[in-house]
C-alpha cells in the first residue's frame, strides 16, 4: 500500500549511526584519553603557597646578630585597578606619575602578566605603611603583603653574615628542577653564612590547594601542607667582640681572627675595611652593593681573613720553623748561633745564646740557620738534591700546621694559601737549578710563603693547644637545638710532640714581657705572642701578631694583620691586647680603653705615612 | 470522566515512559547546573531550576489538556496555529533586542521565544498540508509549497537573526524523503555536505604540495579527485549499465562532478573572502588544526575538559566543579552546554544511558508513526521525531567537538520556557493522535 514504508529503516540506521558515533568519541575523551581529564585539573585546580619566615642568626651569647623587621609589599594587578585617580596614587606613594607608569607596565611584563599580582612597592616599612594603610583602601588592584626584611641589631660581622637578594633570572633557572623551586621573588642567600646554610635557613614552603571558579576565584580548600619554618643559625661568634674588633680596625686595612683554641669555634673575624650589614638589606640593595662594588677602591666586599692568602706570615713563621726544628731534632732549646748579619739583616739586641732569647728577639739570622739545617740534611752528597729532599720534608712537616691547605670551614671562599714544595721551584727555575741557598727568604716568613689571617690565628690556636687544632668554623648549632657538624669536631694533629711546645709558649710569654710585642702586655693577663713584620719592598712593612692567652688554660687564640702597620708591636699587637682583655674580662680596664681609644681613632689607610707612637 | 480514562488505556505506555524519564533526567540535570549549595526552592521564578520547574508543570498541564482535545480539532487548527505564529515572528522583530537578536516577548520576567512555536507549526502545517487529498510529492508544485511553507517563518527567525534555530527547518528533509521524495535528494544533499567539509577541511589545514614544481593546494587536488571519480563512474555505467537508460546516467554524473566541483572551488574562494578571520579559526578548532583555549576556542576546550573529567562513572550528582554555576569553568552551562553537566556528573556510563534513552524515545515514536492509518498522523510523527533528532544530533555533536559552535538547545534538558513547552506538547500531541489510530481511517 506505501512503497515507502521501508525508509523507516534507513532513518533508524541514522540515528543509531549517529548515537554510535557518539559514543565512541565520548568513550575516547571520557575513558580512553586522560588528556581532558588532565585540563580539567589544571583549570579547577589552584594552589597557593605559604612562605615559611626565614631562619634567624644568634651569636655565641644568644644574642641576634640576624633579625627579622616586620615590613609590608604593595602588590599591584594591574587588570583589577579600574578607573583611579592617579595623580592622588601617586601622591599617597610619593612617586612621580612616570615612575607610576613605569612599575604598571612591569607588572604586566616579562614574566608578569596583568591578572596576577606583582610587586609594586617592595619593604616598605611598619610606620610607612601605617601611615597610607587606610588611603590605600579605596584603590581596587592594590594589596599589601605582610613580609620580612632582614635585620642587624648589632649592625656588624657584614662578611661572616653575607647577604640575600631577591632570585635572579640565571638562579631561578638553575634551581627549576629542584624539588624545592623557587618562585620569582624568593631571596636568596648570595655570600657568607646566607648562603652556605641557605637550605637551612629557608626552610620549606607550605602549600594550599584549592577548587577555583572560572575567575580564579578560590572556592573551596581541599588540602593544607604545613610550611616547614627556617632554622635558626646559632653561631660561634661573640657578638660584642666583633664589634669591638671592627670597631679597633676602624679606617684601617687587615683583618682580626680569633679562634677558641679548644673548640676551633671562630670567636671574631674581622675584615678590614668593614660596612654595616643592613647596608645591603631589603630594597636599598641594588644602589648600596654598587657604592660597595664600584665605587670603593679599598674594596670592602672582600672576606680578606680567608679570601686573602697572599699575606706573608712574616716572623711568626718563625714559630713553626722551631717546632719542625725540634721535632726534627735538629736544635735543641740550647742550640745557639751568633746573630752576624751577614745573609740576612738583624736589628740589635743581646745574643741568641738559645731558642726563646732568639724568639723573644725574633733574630732572623737565627733562623736563617735553622731553616739551613732544615733544608740541608746531608742525605744526598749533591746539594740540589740535598735540598729537595730537605724541602719535601720540611713542607710535609708544616703543612700540617694548617699552612699551604684548605681549611674547610663553613664560609664559602676560603683560600689555602701558599707552601712552596719542589715542584713549584722545579718549575720556577728549573730542574736541580736551586737549592737551599735560593730559597732562604722562607726561614723568617717571608719568600714564596703565603698564609691568609684565619691560618695565623689557628697557628697561635695550635700552639695554644700544645700540637692540635680543630677545623675553625663559624657554626655551633643548626636549629635551636641542633647540633655541630661532625667534620668540626674531628681533631687535627701537627705529629709534633707536645714537649716541644712549651720553650716555644715560654719564649712567647717573653716576647710580651721584654721582647718585641711588649706593646701587647695586659696586666691581669698572662698573654703570649708573636710579633712579625712583614716586608713590603717601597711600601710601609705589613704589621701582624698573633697571641693567645692565657697561658695556662688557654681561651683564646688570635691573628691581627694591619696592613701598612710597620711594626707587628706598633698596631697588632696592641689590638691584639684589647681584643684578648674585652673576652677575658668581659671589660676592658682603664689602661686597655685608652689603648683602645687610641687605635680606634688611627688612620692607616695610606701605604705610606708617618705615624708616630 | 469517561473520556479521560480511555485515553489513558490507548496512550502508547513506552513512549510515555521514555518521555517522563528523559523529562526527569532534563529537570535533575538542570538542577544540578544551576544549584549553587544554598537551600532548594523548586518553585522559585528566582533562581533558573526553579523556573524550569515551573514551565515544566505548565508543559505537562497543557499536555493533559491537549490529551483531552479530538485529533480532528488538532488537525482543523493547523493552519490558524501556523498563521499566528507567523504574525508572532513578524511581531517579535519590533521588539527590543536581548544578546543582539530580536527573538524574545518579554512578559514580566518570563519572555517567549515565538521561534520554537514555529517548529510546532510547521509540523501541524506540513503534516495538514500533505496529508490533504490529491497531494502528490512527486508533484514539482507540491515539493515547492512545503519548501514555501517552511522557508516563510526560516527566514523570518533568520533575520532575528537566530542562525541556529533557522537551521532547525532542514531536519523537514527527512519527513520529506519518509513521504516519498527521491533518496537521491538525501543522498546528494549528504555528498554534498562531505564535500563542504572536505572543502573546508583542506582549506583550514593550508596543505600545499609541490608538484613538478608547482604548489597547488588541496582544493586543487581535490577537485582533481573528483574528476578521476566520475572518469571512474563512468567507465563503470558504460560497462554495467544497459545502453537505453544510460544517458540518464551520464547525465546525472555530468551533474554532480560539475556541481561537486563548484562547490568546492567556491569554498576556495568564500573561505579566504567572505569568512571573517575568527571564522577561519573556529574552523581550524574544530578540526583540530589549531588548539586555542582563550579566544574562540575557549568554549570547547572548557566543554571537553568538563566531559572528559566525568570520567568513566562521573563525580556524582550535584559533586561537578566545571560545568556548575558555583565555578562556571563551562559557559552557558544552563542553555547550550547543559549535556557537560551530566557528563561530568554521570560520566561515561550516564552518557552512554543518556543516548539509549534519547535514541530508543526517537524511534519508539518512528514506530508508532509507521503504525498509522492516518496519513497526518505519520507525517506528524516524523516531524517531531525528525525536529528532536536534529536539535540532538547539533547540540551534542557541538559540545563533543565534532560540530561547529551552533546556539542550538538540547531538549527536555536546556533551560528555556518555550522550548520545552513546544517539545512537550509536540509529544503530547503525537501520543493524543496516536491514541485515537483505531478510530480514524485517515
Amino acid at each position: 500500500m506505501d512503497p515507502y514504508q521501508g525508509r523507516r529503516w534507513v532513518i533508524i540506521l541514522i540515528l543509531i549511526l549517529i548515537g554510535l558515533i557518539f559514543i565512541f568519541r565520548l568513550l575516547f575523551v571520557q575513558v580512553l584519553n586522560t588528556k581532558w581529564s588532565d585540563r580539567a585539573h589544571v583549570i579547577t585546580h589552584s594552589e597557593k603557597s605559604i612562605q615559611p619566615p626565614r631562619g634567624l642568626i644568634y651569636d655565641r651569647n644568644g644574642f641576634l646578630l640576624v633579625s627579622a623587621n616586620q615590613v609590608y609589599d604593595i602588590m599591584v594587578t594591574p587588570r583589577e585597578i579600574g578607573e583611579i585617580d592617579t595623580v592622588e596614587l601617586c601622591k599617597l606613594f610619593r612617586i612621580s606619575k612616570n615612575r607610576f607608569d613605569d612599575k604598571i607596565k612591569k607588572a604586566t611584563s616579562g614574566y608578569n602578566v596583568s591578572y596576577k599580582a606583582s610587586l609594586f612597592i617592595e619593604g616598605m616599612a611598619k610606620d610607612d605603611y601605617a601611615k597610607i594603610s587606610t588611603g590605600l583602601r579605596k584603590y581596587k588592584g592594590f594589596n599589601a603583603i605582610r613580609s620580612s626584611e632582614r635585620g642587624y641589631p648589632m649592625h656588624n660581622a657584614a662578611h661572616i653574615l653575607g647577604y640575600i637578594r631577591k632570585i635572579s633570572k640565571k638562579q631561578y633557572e638553575t634551581h627549576k628542577q629542584d624539588e624545592e623551586p623557587y618562585f620569582k621573588n624568593d631571596y636568596i642567600g648570595i655570600t657568607g653564612l646566607e648562603s652556605v646554610y641557605e637550605n637551612e635557613l629557608r626552610g620549606k614552603r607550605g602549600k594550599v590547594y584549592y577548587l577555583q571558579d572560572y575567575k580564579g576565584n578560590k572556592k573551596e580548600k581541599l588540602e593544607e601542607n604545613q610550611p616547614l619554618l627556617g632554622k635558626n643559625l646559632h653561631t660561634t661568634i661573640d657578638g660584642p667582640l666583633q664589634s669591638l674588633g671592627e670597631q679597633l680596625m676602624n679606617n684601617k686595612l687587615g683583618c682580626i681572627v680569633a679562634i677558641e683554641p679548644k673548640t676551633g669555634e671562630i670567636l671574631s673575624m674581622v675584615s678590614a675595611p668593614s660596612f654595616d650589614p643592613a647596608f645591603l638589606s631589603g630594597k636599598k640593595f641594588s644602589k648600596n652593593y654598587k657604592a660597595l662594588s664600584d665605587n670603593d677602591t679599598l674594596k670592602p666586599l672582600i672576606n680578606r681573613p680567608i679570601y686573602n692568602d697572599s699575606y706573608r706570615p712574616g716572623s711568626i713563621f718563625k714559630l713553626v720553623q722551631a717546632l719542625v726544628a725540634l721535632n726534627d731534632g735538629v736544635i735543641n732549646p740550647n742550640t745557639g748561633f751568633i746573630c752576624n748579619k751577614q745573609i740576612i739583616g738583624c736589628h740589635l739586641h743581646e745574643p741568641p745564646m738559645n731558642l726563646g732569647i732568639a724568639i723573644k728577639h725574633s733574630c732572623n739570622p737565627y733562623f736563617y740557620q735553622v731553616y739551613k739545617r732544615l733544608i740541608l740534611r746531608g742525605s744526598d752528597p749533591s746539594v740540589f738534591k740535598d735540598s729537595r729532599l730537605g724541602l719535601n720534608s720540611w713542607r710535609n712537616s708544616v703543612e700540617k700546621f694548617g699552612i699551604g691547605k684548605q681549611l674547610q670551614t663553613d664560609i664559602p671562599g676560603v683560600k689555602k694559601g701558599l707552601l712552596p714544595s719542589v715542584e713549584f721551584y722545579d718549575k720556577w727555575y728549573g730542574k736541580n737549578r736551586w737549592a737551599f741557598s735560593t730559597i732562604y727568604s722562607n726561614s723568617i716568613g717571608e719568600g714564596e710563603i703565603g698564609v691568609s689571617p684565619l691560618q695565623m690565628a689557628n697557628l697561635a690556636a695550635i700552639i695554644a693547644n700544645k700540637g692540635h687544632y680543630y677545623t675553625p668554623h663559624l657554626v655551633k648549632k643548626i636549629g635551636d637545638n641542633g647540633s655541630k657538624k661532625a667534620e668540626f669536631l674531628e681533631i687535627n694533629n701537627t705529629d709534633v710532640n707536645p714537649k716541644h711546645f712549651q720553650p716555644i709558649i715560654n719564649a712567647m710569654e717573653q716576647v710580651v714581657l721584654n721582647g718585641t710585642g711588649r706593646s701587647a702586655q695586659i696586666d691581669s693577663i698572662s698573654l703570649c705572642g708573636k710579633t712579625g713584620t712583614v716586608e713590603n719592598k717601597s711600601f710601609n712593612d705589613h704589621s701582624v701578631f698573633i697571641a693567645f692567652a692565657p697561658k695556662e688554660n688557654p681561651q683564646i687564640a688570635i691573628a691581627v694583620y694591619v696592613e701598612y702597620g710597620t711594626w707587628g708591636g706598633t698596631w697588632a699587637a696592641p689590638i691584639a691586647s684589647v681584643m684578648i682583655e674585652q673576652y677575658l674580662n668581659k671589660k676592658l680596664s682603664d689602661k686597655g680603653l685608652k689603648k683602645k681609644n687610641r687605635i680606634e681613632s688611627a688612620i692607616i689607610l695610606s701605604k705610606k705615612s708617618d705615624f708616630s707612637f | 470522566m469517561a473520556r479521560g480514562k480511555s485515553i489513558w488505556k490507548s496512550i502508547d505506555k513506552y513512549l510515555l515512559g521514555l518521555f517522563v524519564s528523559i523529562l526527569i533526567l532534563g529537570l535533575a540535570t538542570i538542577f544540578s547546573s544551576t544549584y549553587e549549595g544554598d537551600s532548594i526552592s523548586l518553585f522559585d521564578f528566582s533562581t533558573i531550576y526553579g523556573k524550569q520547574f515551573i514551565w515544566v508543570i505548565i508543559s505537562l498541564i497543557i499536555g493533559v489538556f491537549i490529551l483531552l482535545l479530538e485529533g480532528q480539532f488538532i488537525k482543523n487548527m493547523s493552519y490558524i496555529i501556523y498563521g499566528v505564529v507567523l504574525l508572532l515572528l513578524i511581531g517579535v522583530l519590533f521588539m527590543d533586542p536581548i544578546k543582539g537578536a530580536k527573538s524574545w516577548f518579554q512578559i514580566g520576567s518570563m519572555s517567549i521565544q515565538p521561534s520554537e512555536f514555529a517548529k510546532l507549526a510547521c509540523s501541524l502545517v506540513v503534516a495538514k498540508y500533505l496529508s490533504s487529498v490529491n497531494v502528490k510529492i512527486q508533484d514539482a508544485k507540491t515539493r515547492l509549497i512545503v519548501l514555501a511553507l517552511l522557508v516563510v517563518p526560516a527566514f523570518l527567525i533568520m533575520i532575528q537573526p537566530d542562525p541556529g534555530t533557522m537551521l532547525v527547518f532542514f531536519a523537514f528533509i527527512f519527513v520529506m524523503y519518509r513521504e516519498g521524495l527521491s533518496g537521491n535528494v538525501l543522498l546528494s544533499g549528504f555528498f554534498a555536505v562531505l564535500i563542504v567539509v572536505i572543502a573546508i577541511f583542506l582549506k583550514a589545514s593550508e596543505t600545499e604540495n609541490l608538484i613538478f614544481g608547482i604548489s597547488i593546494t588541496g582544493n586543487l587536488i581535490f577537485a582533481f579527485v573528483l574528476l578521476l571519480l566520475g572518469g571512474v563512474i563512468f567507465i563503470v555505467i558504460k560497462l554495467l549499465v544497459l545502453p537505453r537508460y544510460r544517458s540518464s546516467k551520464y547525465k546525472a554524473l555530468i551533474w554532480s562532478v560539475l556541481t561537486g566541483i563548484i562547490i568546492n572551488l567556491s569554498i576556495n574562494y568564500v573561505y579566504d573572502s567572505v569568512f571573517k578571520e575568527r571564522h577561519r579559526t573556529r574552523f581550524q578548532i574544530m578540526f583540530g588544526i589549531v588548539e586555542d583555549r582563550r579566544g574562540d576556542g575557549y568554549n570547547m576546550w572548557q566543554a571537553l575538559s568538563s566531559i572528559g573529567s566525568g570520567k568513566a562513572l562521573g563525580k556524582g550528582f550535584l559533586n561537578g566543579t566545571l560545568s556548575n554555576n558555583k565555578y562556571k569553568h563551562v559557559p552557558e552551562q544552563s542553555t547550550d552546554f547543559i549535556f557537560c553537566s551530566l557528563a561530568e556528573e554521570w560520566g561515561f556510563a550516564g552518557c552512554f544511558i543518556f543516548i539509549l534513552l534519547y535514541l530508543a524515545l526517537l524511534i519508539r515514536m518512528i514506530m508508532i508513526s509507521e503504525r498509522q492509518r492516518s496519513k497526518f498522523t505519520r507525517i506528524f510523527g516524523y516531524s517531531t521525531v525528525s525536529i528532536l533528532f536534529f536539535h540532538f544530533m547539533i547540540n551534542i555533536g557541538m559540545v563533543i567537538g565534532l560540530a561547529p559552535v551552533i546556539g542550538i538547545p538540547l531538549p527536555f534538558f536546556s533551560k528555556g520556557g518555550s522550548a520545552v513547552l513546544t517539545f512537550s506538547i509536540l509529544v503530547f500531541i503525537f501520543m493524543r493522535l496516536d491514541a485515537e489510530r483505531k478510530k480514524v481511517l485517515r
